[in-house]
């Protein structure tokens, strides 16, 4: 009898929706949610012994939560670990990532899943991720494709993109039945055809983003001005790259109602940084937003600023600023943010 | 690139400001430029929507 | 219409004469000698390698496979071995009519030092030979000794002649013999109903020791043209092409154009083959997209609704093949390019160094960097040692993938490719 744990986030688990993103990681015993579903499909060499379960905001925003979720799911002792489906969550598709990539890191297997557009789908370290559709509607045949992924891996067999895998799994050499101009013929046919998607190479595309609802009323909201120009103090003393940025910083703005020339400086590499070391509003508008608050436009200033170097940075790593941004500004209460973009 | 809503400025090197202008003018600019962007957060787009400043 | 008389090449050694017998070849290594023998080299010596040998070949310039339609050539190989023929057919058709004599699981192989070239290895037995369509052929291999103070281009020409010549000499033997297969190979053309699918052949012509000929010129700065298949399958496109060793395409690949082979063999069944264009690789990115917007206009007006694209070359070769996707699908055509992977040795990089942004059908020929554990060798042809390690070139070794001939078979030969595991 193969143990599993799954990973779910609060929604899944009936918890609530965005009222309760913020909720801390948690365990219990069984399957819950679609884990019933997933746990029929498996059979009864397989028992989902546990559902772990974090709020999206904590688990995507919080830095010690995904070793706290590893470490519930470890308690159990899982043959695999299995995550999602996450669909398009950005959030829920960086939390289930990590913690497949945790568990792994922790020598246990494990597998997550989501829809290929997730910004989470690099980042399961070793672990694979098998493909969903993009939404909850779509939860049968995502189980469907899972649930056969689970058996395989439990049955010490490889993935391929046949059982749905996609993401970052290497590329492996291997002998196809037919020749590659064969192949070719047949999807030349397939393509006339009209599926415009068949292909040997998936390669990313860029994604779209479903615009988040209006703000209802700004005098009440906390709005967050953010930058990838690369401004940071004087010194640069978190050290953020000019080009190629692995990472995002910030810096408080409490008590400041204006930026200094000199003591802010533009360190990206993609243009020349004169004018906004000359006036560093020109890069990050603090004089301006500062007055939105005291005239009542906006209830409050978020007394942080985010910053990162648009510079050639890779897709997967500004859709991870992204989602990650977006995560830290919802657990502080902001409603809108400003990006000044470079 | 997808964003769904996007106030265009003018010039990369300084997408809040604009250094042709006098630095009073540049600074009203600046908070027009803010008020643009309230309002297209306070508005429902469905697409990639562009909001000019006037 | 083309037909061609297959002559199975059973078994091969060398003896008084050149003659074919009951599916042997023996070759008469003093004719062979004579016959490339030229002012530039002051030595030929010609030794067969057959599948299963513990022989590696190394340092390998060009591959051709023999044919003949009559004494003298009859016509094979225009601009080599005699004059490029008056035009026929359609298009022009092949230089003369009649049968086109192979000998088929037979090769000529040259192999030896020139400059600019990238050594090139075929193994004739362990894990690589299956990876090179030449460890599966029987291979008449010649070596040389250039002359003191001979020009390198002289060198590469009179190799290039010698092999055409030896190639042709050697499918002579065969032309009275009865055939063990006729093959009937129909013309490109449309058919009632079936969607017109083409070819658009990249050839990488980048000056000496880089360069590709259709019927006897140097098809560099030339405009994208239709050619005959038929033509090719005689022998009009002609590789000087010695560049990256897995992705470049001898001779012996053009003459057995794998994409037209695969569009032909379902011809009136599923889909019209609708013919072949090929296309210079030029090196700069504004002749690239004006090459590529050329070739996709020809391919519109010849009536092509989709085309399959192929390359010879590395990732600069990924442009020519991306822009031509791209340009054919702006003209409403559906594009399919083959292309290889530089994915590292743990398949975990990007595969693809310049991908289409609209197309999206790619096939993947494998990974250029997949090492390979190869075995000790009893004999070594084409050189002692093998330049790129400094080691014997009979040694046990590791090698890329890259380094195998025409492995990544840029024109769809090979079955090898990549997919994702995890």
């Amino acid at each position: 009898m193969a143990r599993i744990v799954h990973y779910l986030n609060q929604f899944f688990i009936g918890a609530g929706g965005e009222d309760a993103a913020a909720q801390p990681p948690s365990s219990q015993a069984g399957a819950v949610g679609p884990g019933r579903r997933l746990a029929q499909l498996l059979g009864d060499e397989h028992e989902i012994v546990a559902t772990v379960s974090c709020g999206d905001d904590d688990a995507a925003g919080r830095p010690e939560a995904i070793a706290e979720i590893v470490a519930l799911i470890a308690e159990h002792q899982p043959d695999l670990v299995v995550a999602g489906p996450a669909f398009t969550s950005g959030r829920y598709g960086l939390a289930c990532a990590r913690v497949a990539a945790g568990a792994k890191a922790a020598g246990l297997g494990a597998v997550a899943a989501m829809h290929p557009d997730n910004p989470g789908l690099d980042e399961a370290g070793g672990a694979p991720v098998v493909a969903s559709g993009e939404a909850a509607r779509l939860m049968g045949p995502a189980l469907d494709t899972l649930s056969a992924a689970v058996k395989k891996l439990l049955a010490g067999e490889v993935l391929t993109d046949a059982d749905g895998l996609v993401g970052l799994a290497p590329r492996r050499p291997r002998m196809a039945e037919r020749t590659a101009a064969e192949r070719a013929v047949d999807l030349a046919l397939t393509r006339l055809g009209g599926d415009r998607d068949a292909t040997e190479v998936p390669l990313p595309r860029f994604d779209r983003v479903t615009p988040a609802p209006p703000i209802e009323d700004l005098r009440d909201a906390t709005l967050a001005i953010l930058t990838e120009g690369a401004l940071v103090p004087d010194g640069n003393p978190g050290a953020l790259e000019s080009a190629r940025a692995t990472k995002w910083l910030r810096y408080s703005l409490e008590g400041r109602d204006e930026l200094k020339p000199g003591e802010w400086r533009s360190v990206h590499g993609g243009f020349s940084t004169v004018w906004a070391n000359e006036d560093p509003h020109r890069i990050l508008p603090l004089d301006a937003a500062r007055r939105l608050e005291r005239d009542g436009a906006i209830g409050r200033l978020y007394q942080e600023y985010l910053v990162t170097a648009g510079n050639g940075t890779s897709v997967a790593n500004a859709r991870r600023f992204g989602v990650e941004w977006a995560a830290d500004l919802r657990h502080s209460g902001a409603r809108a943010a400003i990006l000044t973009a470079t | 690139m997808g964003a769904p809503r996007i106030v265009p400025t003018r010039g990369i090197p300084f997408p809040a400001g604009d250094p042709s202008l006098e630095p009073a003018e540049e600074r009203a600019w600046r908070q027009r430029l803010l008020e643009r962007a309230l309002e297209a957060v306070s508005t429902a787009v469905h697409a990639p929507t562009l909001f000019e400043v006037k | 219409m083309l037909i061609r008389s297959i002559h199975t090449v059973r078994g091969v050694g060398t003896g008084g004469a050149t003659e074919w017998r009951d599916g042997t070849l023996t070759v008469s290594a003093e004719e062979a000698q004579a016959l490339v023998a030229a002012p530039s080299l002051a030595g030929v010596k010609v030794s067969w390698a057959s599948p299963g040998d513990a022989v590696r070949i190394v340092k390998v310039l060009d591959v051709v496979e023999p044919r003949s339609k009559g004494p003298g050539g009859g016509g094979v190989f225009p601009g080599w071995l005699g004059p490029s023929g008056p035009r026929s057919g359609r298009l022009g058709g092949p230089a003369v009519e009649g049968p086109t004599h192979v000998l088929r699981g037979a090769a000529v192989v040259v192999a030896g030092y020139l400059p600019r070239a990238q050594e090139a290895v075929i193994d004739m037995s362990g894990p690589a030979a299956e990876l090179s369509p030449f460890g599966s052929t029987h291979n008449l291999v010649i070596e040389f000794t250039p002359a003191p103070d001979a020009d390198w281009a002289d060198v590469d020409d009179a190799l290039r002649r010698g092999s055409l010549a030896l190639a042709a000499r050697l499918a002579e033997a065969a032309l009275d013999a009865p055939p063990d297969e006729e093959e009937t190979v129909p013309d490109p053309g449309p058919v009632e109903g079936l969607p017109r699918i083409g070819a658009v052949t990249n050839l990488q012509t980048q000056g000496v020791f880089k360069d590709v000929f259709v019927r006897g010129e140097s098809f560099n700065g030339q405009a994208p043209a239709l050619i005959d298949p038929a033509e090719i399958d005689d022998g009009a496109v002609v590789s000087g092409q010695f560049g990256h060793p897995s992705l470049r395409n001898p001779t012996w690949v053009h003459q057995n154009h794998p994409i037209a082979g695969a569009l032909r063999a379902r011809h009136g069944k599923d889909l019209a083959f609708a013919g072949v264009v090929l296309s210079p690789e030029p090196v700069s990115a504004s002749e690239k997209a004006r090459i590529s917007a050329a070739a996709a206009q020809l391919c519109a007006e010849a009536g092509f609704e989709a085309v399959i694209v192929t390359k010879e070359g590395g990732g600069n070769a990924d442009a020519d093949v991306a822009l031509k996707m791209d340009a054919l699908e702006d003209l409403g055509i559906a594009a399919v390019g083959l292309f290889a992977e530089m994915a590292g040795p743990d398949g975990t990089g990007p595969p693809i160094v310049v991908a289409p942004e609209k197309a999206t059908a790619m096939v993947s020929t494998g990974n250029y960097d997949t090492r390979l554990d190869l075995p000790e060798m009893e004999r070594s042809l084409g050189g002692e040692e093998l330049a790129l390690l400094g080691v014997p070139a009979t040694s046990a070794m590791q090698l890329p993938t890259a380094v195998i001939l025409a492995s990544l078979g840029c024109l769809g030969g090979g079955r090898l490719t990549c997919a994702q595991e995890a």
